[in-house]
């Protein structure tokens, strides 16, 4: 379902499940549903970029 | 409870010695052998009666009657209409040996089923992958397939026939919510304070209204709008519904009815049904010579038109029967009609079928229906005789409740009728071919789409039809409002009228006697829908439907005399009563006082249902098990003496004993309006005297949810507890303990909530205390800066600092992931390296997997899905799966808000529906911290504005260097009266001394002498006041100010989210126009009445300006000789007028668009607009 455009990172972006916790990994295409549990809501990670925030 | 302790050694020995005899059959004998004395002796206070309350709700729950109300659904009703004898049978004309039977209905677990396995799901997952949160139902079958006779049936939840799915209830009987502690609740991602009652589909909460009705099958004595009294009946049976009346026209009584086309006298249809006597039937109605007096002209007239046989009346009724206009034709020439059925028949039909459509008449035994006739024709005389015997329509006690069960029944069998005739369509088909290459199997015929979709359409959109009733409702259902804790739980209890809105009478928007401890006397809308819409009181129930048949044989067992024993004269002897059974006639009974306490002792001892209410009234018992009743429980007084003992409170408190066991061994009954009228009720321990029939529980109850978080609401005007009830529901704060996993489309959470300071029992009660919207502010009353004329607020900007008033609004964006019908699909795609590299960029925030990363800060205008779509999806692709970029085109979403604020992206999460839908939902989060215009209030219906903010510093303090959060102005005071806000604040400060929660509940909480004890130890003013120092001179005040913490709520509405201007923007295409509203970036329309003021002004140029330079400014070509519009060359520049080929007389002008566009409408419809030009 995602169509890389160059193969850039073409092992998928990683996930999590929404019910045990553990990494789903996701290719364009794929179906959307834990590999461990079968649990089919899946959220994605936190950014690992520093995020600044302004304390007001 | 500050009034009630009283002298409880007394009560305490009384008790004891009563134990003993507690409960059912002993209790004549605890008569005779208890001490008389005791009658005359003290009475005893029972303490903590209150407790009885948390215990009654533990068992009950707060939305008991729309769960209650479901579960008989499933558990019951559902049954009764599939072995209903119209639905149980599938047959077919072609086949005479074919039927399909069902011989049992069950309701399953939630389940879904995916990739061919089921699964079973929760009510979370359903909200978060916009699903349906639903039970498949099944059936067990018994049918014929070719020559055998084939039965399926469910064992141990396998093997029935799946026939549809039914949307579940949350917290109902086959809810996986039911029965888990919170623990469990936890762990399946439900809040334990949520209380469930909804349904969930398509992932939106959904909640079917209360509806507020006429009783059904009762007599209604009314006046009509002519003055003439009628009686009126509504008579609804599965079958039919009909509305029936008897009127009285000139001194004569006629019968009205639809399938009629003029009126009948009540002798002639008197006479069709059999009761050929003149005599029978005076003596019927009554032999009271007044009666006959009133009858004298309706029988002379029935005479005159000499009709005096059964016969002579039925072939009268048949001429007066309105023509049905042509029905289908197969029913005129298949159906019954055409064999020999003459007009008499069908008149007899009428009569005995649809007429009083709910007496039965069985074999033509028309008795019973006559009996009720002559019972509604008494009433009327009655009425005629001494107005006050005319019913009040707005009588709580005629009223019935409408709740989700009964609707989504009425629906389940409207769908289930057409499931059932699909398969008797499809079976024809089939069966009526000679030889077939298969065997036929009606199983595989059924269609689930049915029903599932049937249900979930009515649900989702709100709109009720049965055409079986000509029912046809629009808003039945409504969006769970989730904006906080207290809107969620007031929408539950929320009552809406069937009366329209634009009548102008006040009667059924009028607070009526009968609704006490019912309804809620606060918590209504302000506006139309004032009176219209309601809402339930704490403690009411609504009941449900009871069996009638082993009611009506105990009746009978205590002595009813049915009316096939008795002939008309002893139908009214003067002292026995008749007895009716949800609006039927039983029988008559010698002794009705007797007859209504040795029922009502049944009920106690739990022989009968406990919502089965007993009432005798002018001359008649009543009895009712019908469903929609409102009802709630009082404590069972006898001889002057509550049943309920402080011993039984100590157990309940100890745990030894549920609020069910007392309503079972007969200490607490509950009541519905009707029964309540014939009781003697007292509201406190104190005013039970020898005839006093019942306790009250706990007076505060007659508040509803919503009115209950006010704190001492009988020290405030009436109307600003209405106002707080609207205000409660817009306050911000902690909408459920899983409020950080839900994805709604828009959240208001508190940042920092906190419990009131000053609570009430119904907050403890509700869980308010757990899910806050508010926080304690510490306000001084005084005027300070002049920014707070007209309710506005004066903030401490160091309470701002520190959290006051901090809110997070969360926002959802949920993208599909198409699928078209050629195999092409929409795709995600992540960003360019070089889009990525641009910081400023609208890509910067995009993974790759073409979704923003979550945590990321997001502008207006960022792009957080990059989805492409196919730009043919219809023709059928080669490669579908494998487009070149070409074959897209961009479809990118971006972030919408205000320019200059940003927001965080807070969760992203993918999902696929049942159905496949592949679902993106982004989670955008925004925290705010107060503004100038941001909404406050208090819990007394005083709204403001924050006016100014002002820096600490500046900020009045106390001796004791205390500033407070906000100032507000006592202007707020002397108008609204709002007494109870005061007492609030003096509550709230004592509180702080001496570190407890104090109590504003309503007609009891802590007394204002109790609370300044306090203030007074610990060194304040007993009025509450401090002096206080200006914070900008350092000067001391020169009057001591009131100052205390109130609980304050932040409303939603802020000026973020309101605040607009415009100077130059978007235009509609149309008209050239500015585009109206804040979220097209609209103009500020300069209305006709701000016209008419610079009309009468005479700024002439002011007006032009407005309302054409500055809005749709067009310069047009006029013909000075046709006077139509012309044209302007593009190339050549020059002027042209098409109707007269000319360039020479072509004027230019200026005129608003839309004059120029009226002016080619009219041309299009045949009408020439002309411009005369004075000068061109």
């Amino acid at each position: 379902m995602y169509h890389e455009q160059k193969a850039g990172s073409g092992a998928g972006v990683a996930y999590n499940c929404g019910d045990c916790g553990s990494e789903v990994l996701l290719r364009p295409g794929d179906v959307i549903i834990c590999r461990e549990c079968g649990y089919r809501i899946l959220y994605k990670k936190r950014t690992k970029q520093v995020v600044q925030f302004e304390a007001r | 409870m500050g009034a009630a302790v009283k002298d409880s050694s007394s009560k305490k020995t009384s008790g004891k010695s009563r134990r003993s005899d507690v409960g059912g059959d002993t209790d004549a004998m605890g008569c005779l052998t208890r001490d008389p004395s005791k009658v005359t002796s003290p009475i005893g206070t029972l303490e903590d009666k209150f407790e009885l309350l948390p215990a009654f709700l533990k068992v009950r729950g707060l939305v008991r009657q729309h769960i209650d109300s479901f579960n008989y659904l499933v558990n019951e009703e559902i049954k009764k209409i599939v072995r209903a004898k119209a639905n149980e049978r599938v047959t077919c004309d072609s086949d005479p040996n074919f039927y399909l039977k069902y011989t049992n209905i069950h309701v399953g677990r939630p389940s879904v089923e995916e990739d061919y396995v089921v699964e079973e799901i929760t009510p979370q997952q359903c909200r978060l992958r916009d699903m349906t949160y639903a039970a498949p139902i099944t059936v067990d079958v018994e049918y014929t397939r070719g020559k055998e006779i084939v039965t399926r049936q469910q064992k141990n939840g396998v093997g029935g026939i799946v026939i549809g799915r039914i949307p579940l209830m949350l917290r109902s009987s086959r809810c996986v919510l039911t029965g888990k502690n919170e623990e469990e609740l936890a762990r399946l991602g439900e809040c334990p304070l949520d209380p469930g009652g909804y349904f969930i589909v398509k992932g939106v909460e959904k909640v079917i209204l209360i509806q507020e009705q006429l009783s059904k099958n009762r007599i209604i004595i009314d006046v009509d709008n002519k003055g003439e009294i009628g009686a009126s009946v509504t008579s609804s049976t599965h079958e039919r519904k009909s509305k029936t009346n008897i009127v009285v026209k000139h001194g004569k009584l006629y019968l009205r009815h639809n399938t009629f086309a003029d009126d009948i006298s009540i002798m002639i249809v008197l006479k069709a049904m059999g009761m050929e006597s003149d005599q029978e039937a005076v003596h019927m109605i009554g032999s009271d010579p007044t009666y006959a007096m009133l009858l004298a002209p309706t029988l002379q007239e029935c005479h005159a038109s000499g009709i005096f046989t059964m016969q002579q009346a039925l072939e009268y009724c048949a001429s007066k029967v309105r023509v049905v206009k042509m029905q289908s034709p197969r029913t005129q020439i298949g159906g019954a009609r055409t064999y020999g059925r003459s007009r008499i028949d069908e008149a007899r039909d009428i009569l005995a079928g649809v007429v009083l459509a709910h007496v039965p008449v069985v074999a033509y035994d028309f008795r019973q229906k006559c009996a009720y006739i002559s019972i509604m024709v008494r009433r009327i005389l009655n009425a005629l005789l001494d107005p006050t015997q005319v019913d009040d329509k707005d009588y709580y006690g005629n009223k019935r409740l409408e709740l989700a069960g009964q609707l989504i029944a009425l629906l389940f069998e409207d769908c289930f009728k057409r499931l059932n005739a699909d398969l008797k369509r499809q079976a024809d088909a089939v069966l009526s071919k000679a030889n077939r290459a298969t065997q036929f199997d009606i199983l595989k015929c059924i269609r689930q789409d049915t029903l599932s979709n049937g249900l979930e359409h009515a649900i989702s959109s709100g709109n009720w039809t049965v055409k079986r009733f000509r029912m046809e409702r629009k808003g039945v259902t409504q969006v769970l409002s989730r904006l906080s804790f207290i809107s969620a739980l007031g929408m539950m209890t929320r009552i809406t009228s069937q009366f329209e809105k634009t009548r102008k009478v006040s009667g059924p928007r009028a607070l009526q006697p009968s609704q006490w401890g019912m309804l809620c006397p606060s918590d209504t809308p302000e506006g139309e829908s004032c009176g219209l819409v309601k809402n339930l009181a704490l403690m009411t129930h609504v009941t449900t439907d009871d069996e009638e048949e082993p009611l009506r044989r105990l009746a009978h067992a205590l002595g009813v005399e049915p009316l096939t024993w008795l002939n008309a004269g002893e139908m009214h002897s003067p002292q026995g009563a008749h007895v009716l059974m949800n609006g039927s006639l039983l029988g008559v009974h010698a002794q009705p006082e007797a007859f209504a306490h040795a029922f009502r002792k049944l009920r106690r001892a739990g022989r009968v249902g406990e919502f089965v209410s007993v009432y005798a009234a002018d001359g008649c018992v009543y009895i009712s098990s019908d469903g929609g009743r409102v009802c709630r429980p009082l404590i069972i007084i006898e001889r002057g003496e509550p049943l309920l003992t402080q011993e039984h409170l100590e157990e309940l408190k100890d745990g030894h004993r549920t609020f069910t066991d007392f309503l079972r061994e007969g200490l607490v009954e509950y009541l519905d309006v009707n029964e309540e009228n014939d009781s003697y009720i007292a509201l406190y321990e104190d005013e039970m005297n020898e005839e006093t029939t019942h306790l009250e529980i706990e007076p505060f109850t007659l508040l509803g949810v919503c009115a209950g978080i006010i704190p001492y609401p009988h020290h405030n005007q009436s109307p600003r507890n209405t106002y707080q009830c609207a205000m409660g529901k817009q306050a911000m704060g902690n909408i459920a303990f899983n409020q950080l996993n839900r994805m709604d489309t828009l959240m208001y959470l508190l940042v920092y909530p906190q419990k009131p300071i000053v609570k009430t029992k119904t907050i403890e009660l509700i869980g308010y205390d757990r899910l806050g919207a508010g926080q304690n502010a510490t306000i001084a009353v005084m005027s300070y800066s002049g920014y707070d004329i007209e309710d506005a607020i004066v903030m401490n900007r160091a309470s701002l600092d520190r959290g006051f008033g901090r809110c997070t609004v969360l926002r959802k964006y949920s993208t599909q992931v198409k699928k078209y019908s050629n195999r092409t699909m929409d795709r995600i795609i992540g960003p360019k390296e070089d889009q990525r590299a641009n910081e400023n960029g609208r890509y910067h925030l995009l993974d790759g997997d073409g979704i923003a990363a979550v945590g990321g800060r997001i502008k207006p205008g960022d792009i957080y899905v990059n989805k492409q779509s196919p730009i043919n999806t219809r023709d059928p692709m080669a490669n579908p799966h494998g487009m070149p970029d070409t074959m897209y085109r961009s479809n990118p979403l971006s972030y919408k808000g205000p320019p200059g604020e940003t927001a965080i992206v807070d969760k992203v999460l993918l999902t696929m529906t049942d159905e496949g839908q592949f679902n993106i939902k982004t989670l955008v989060r925004q925290t705010r911290r107060p503004e100038v215009g941001d909404k406050f209030s208090s819990r007394h219906g005083q709204k403001g504005v924050c006016g100014v903010i002002l820096d600490q510093e500046d900020f009045p303090f106390s001796e004791r260097g205390i500033t407070p959060d906000l100032i507000m102005n006592p202007h707020g005071f002397p108008s609204r009266m709002t007494v109870g806000k005061m007492i609030e604040l003096l509550g709230g400060k004592a509180g702080l001394e001496n570190g407890r929660f104090h109590d504003g509940t309503a007609f009891a909480g802590d007394s204002v002498e109790a609370i300044q004890q306090t203030l007074v130890e610990a060194g304040f003013s007993h009025k509450g006041k401090d002096m206080l120092h200006c914070g900008i001179t350092g000067e001391a005040l020169e009057v001591n100010v009131f100052m205390g913490p109130v609980y304050y709520q932040k409303l939603k509405h802020m000026v973020q989210d309101k605040m607009h201007a415009r100077a130059r923007g978007p235009r509609v295409v149309l008209t050239r126009q500015p585009t109206e509203g804040r979220a097209r970036d609209g103009g500020l329309r300069l209305g006709e009445m701000e016209r008419d003021c610079l009309i009468g002004y005479g700024a002439s140029q002011l007006i032009l300006e407005r309302l054409m330079i500055s809005s749709d400014q067009f310069e047009a070509q006029v013909c000075t000789k046709c006077g139509l519009l012309g044209f302007q060359h593009h190339i050549t520049g020059k002027n042209a007028c098409t109707l007269c080929k000319t360039e020479a007389e072509v004027a230019t002008l200026k005129l608003p668009y839309a004059a120029k566009l009226l002016f080619q409408e009219l041309q299009s419809c045949n009408i020439a607009p002309r411009i005369n030009l004075a000068e061109a």
